[in-house]
């Protein structure tokens, strides 16, 4: 069994940040935290790069709208034209409408997929789990991971300093 | 942020630490052991699903004359019972997007079961649309389906609008629900003990593991998902009053009926989520995590969005009298002196006159009390949408073609059925999901608890 990494449990989030930044001061990249809710300082400690997704949502959404009125054209002006005492076929007011809820559908979809797709969700498993103290169970209960491919990396060093960060446990965990 | 001075009691009550939390909701859920009066209240439910079960077989069976409707009134209370379960769905919406949005702490502990609420009220409004058409196995000729008529739905049609308004809104809903969901299916999937348990939260929590990066994304998509949430859920009732405004029936010919319309929808929507959280938290004995507070506020934004509803009773009695059609003002004199005049002056005593006794803040924080006025204006939102559906056709242009509808028992068991199949999900969702959304309360208790 090769290893992924060694898995620290902080009991607050203070100490995961902590942890976290005395880890990246002493020149570790290539870690992930974990935690029941969102701590904000981590996105600054970890370099998490600022997400794209926004521009996949506007996306979705201008395709949804420009597909579904790009459909009542076409079945306005083309496929089924039916003049009704002289009206324009291609009235556009009303269109806008059906629009509209197409554009927030296609944005809704897109960013809800685009979130499963971005964090590689559904996933059936990944190395964490194999952590015995990885767990929700009791909530509250904050994890740093440090990779093993981190260059940094030295079993027993790593350990050491992840101890003396304040980790209540440190755990190896296994690929 | 959670100043906890007499005048707003704090949103959290108590210090509350991690394991607590997510065990006392978790368990909720994974003990299975409800009490006995949650069961006996669910049969009750299950009965009024029957109703409803068996009403819809008999209106299909014998069609939409076995309801009260006739000539000239066509449209009923399956209309009436639309815009009233739209509207109530709205004040999920504004409780878990708007608020998320507006950075509101208090709506932690309410927003899952508000959006559930408006997920099975989307889910009841969208059946009575299709039971009106008189031919329900036809609605899908609404949707662009190729087909061997080779027609196309009618674009500039208000119902077609709707359809769309309506299949978007739930799906989006569900969405948003859906993904708020997912870090707590997490939780539950890590505590449960049976084999099943785990197998049904495992799936469904898609392998959430909470990992730092996973977070920052769907903090950001979260919020666009609410970004979003909030212009839909405005389009969606002010689409459904465009059903009426688009005819030139008078009484339904009105611009008021947009804004109107959506502020009737909130303020159903917060009664019922009073009528649902005030049991709720006795029931289940969460009243430190759904506190005081948060019924004080829910009851605050009812007056709000009541006295615009209000105003929008009294332009449309202005607006009738300035039009100086004659139409438009007998309509409105007949509404408030003609056959429906004793539903009109009821549904005026609930919606503006019971109203304006959350003024009071010993009013507010009486709960029993708080639970009565909740159901009263519950009615009167009604009764509102059953008395702006009827009285329009029932003094058309025409006045040798007035008329009347009459309720039957088919139209009380399919509203009384639509709400106990209502209360029959929302009792299931408490006994399945978690009801309180813990990694919201959780990281509130963490931020109050650094407050300290």
């Amino acid at each position: 069994m090769s290893l992924y990494g060694v898995m620290a449990v902080f009991a607050d989030s203070e100490g995961l940040v902590e942890a976290a930044r005395g880890m990246r001061e002493r020149g570790y990249r290539r870690m992930d935290a974990f935690s029941p809710f969102p701590v904000k300082e981590l996105d600054g400690i970890l370099e998490i790069p600022k997400t794209r997704l926004p521009w996949v949502v506007l996306a979705g959404g201008i395709a949804g709208a420009a597909l579904v009125y790009g459909l009542i054209w076409y079945s306005v002006e083309i496929d089924y034209p039916i003049n009704v005492g002289g009206r324009p076929l291609h009235s556009w007011p009303p269109f806008v409408v059906i629009a509209f809820e197409a554009g927030i559908l296609g944005a809704a979809f897109a960013g809800f997929l685009g979130l499963l797709a971005a964090n590689g969700l559904p996933r059936y498993h990944h190395p964490i789990f194999n952590a015995e103290s990885f767990s929700y169970a009791r909530g509250g209960q904050f994890y740093l991971l440090i990779e093993a491919a981190d260059p940094k990396y030295r079993k027993g060093v790593t350990k050491g300093q992840l101890t003396r960060l304040g980790a209540e446990v440190v755990e190896e965990v296994k690929a | 942020m959670a100043e906890a001075s007499t005048n707003s009691p704090a949103v959290l009550r108590g210090r509350h630490d991690f394991p607590e939390i997510s065990g006392r909701i978790g368990s909720i859920v994974l003990n299975g052991r409800l009490p006995r009066h949650f069961w006996i209240a669910f049969l009750l439910c299950f009965l009024l699903v029957l109703l409803f079960l068996y009403s819809i077989t008999y209106l299909i069976a014998v069609g939409v004359g076995a309801y009260g409707i006739n000539v000239p009134v066509v449209w009923g209370t399956m209309i009436s019972n639309f815009v009233w379960w739209i509207g109530i769905g709205h004040a999920g919406t504004l409780i878990s997007a708007v608020l998320l949005l507006l950075r509101q702490p208090w709506r932690a502990s309410i927003n899952r079961f508000a959006e559930a609420m408006t997920l099975f009220a989307v889910a009841m409004a969208g059946l009575f649309p299709i039971l009106h058409l008189g031919r329900p196995w036809f609605f899908y000729w609404l949707l662009p389906l190729p087909n061997v008529h080779m027609h196309w739905p009618q674009w500039r049609s208000p119902l077609v609008w709707d359809f769309a308004a309506i299949a978007t809104y739930a799906t989006v809903s569900l969405l948003f629900w859906y993904m708020g969901l997912l870090p707590d299916l997490a939780v539950l999937r890590d505590r449960a003990r049976s084999r099943g348990a785990q197998l049904f939260y495992g799936i469904l929590a898609l392998g959430w593991r909470g990992s730092a990066f996973h977070w920052s994304r769907y903090q950001v998509v979260y919020f666009l998902l609410a970004a979003l949430a909030t212009p839909l859920v405005v389009s969606v009732h002010s689409i459904v009053s465009l059903d009426f405004t688009f005819a030139i029936t008078p009484g339904y010919h009105s611009t008021i009926f947009p804004p109107y319309f959506v502020a009737g929808a909130l303020l159903s929507g917060f009664a019922m989520v009073l009528t649902i959280a005030i049991p709720l938290r006795w029931a289940f004995s969460v009243r430190d995590m759904i506190t005081l507070r948060h019924m004080d506020n829910a009851a605050k934004l009812m007056i709000a969005a009541g006295m615009v509803v209000a105003y929008g009773y009294v332009s449309e009695a202005f607006f009738a009298w300035y039009s100086g059609e004659p139409y438009e003002r007998a309509m409105m004199a007949e509404r408030a002196l003609g056959p429906y005049s004793p539903l009109f002056w009821t549904m005026l005593g609930l919606n503006c006159g019971v109203l304006q006794l959350l003024w009071f803040r010993r009013i507010r924080r009486n709960m029993p009390l708080l639970f009565a006025i909740a159901i009263a204006i519950n009615t009167g939102m009604w009764i509102e949408r059953y008395i702006i559906v009827v009285t329009g056709p029932s003094r058309d242009y025409l006045p040798s073609a007035w008329g009347e509808q009459s309720l039957t028992w088919l139209d009380f068991g399919i509203l009384f059925g639509s709400i106990g199949t209502f209360f029959a999900l929302v009792f299931l969702f408490i006994r399945i999901l978690p009801a309180i959304t813990i990694f919201e309360v959780e990281e509130l208790a963490e931020e109050e608890d650094k407050l300290r």
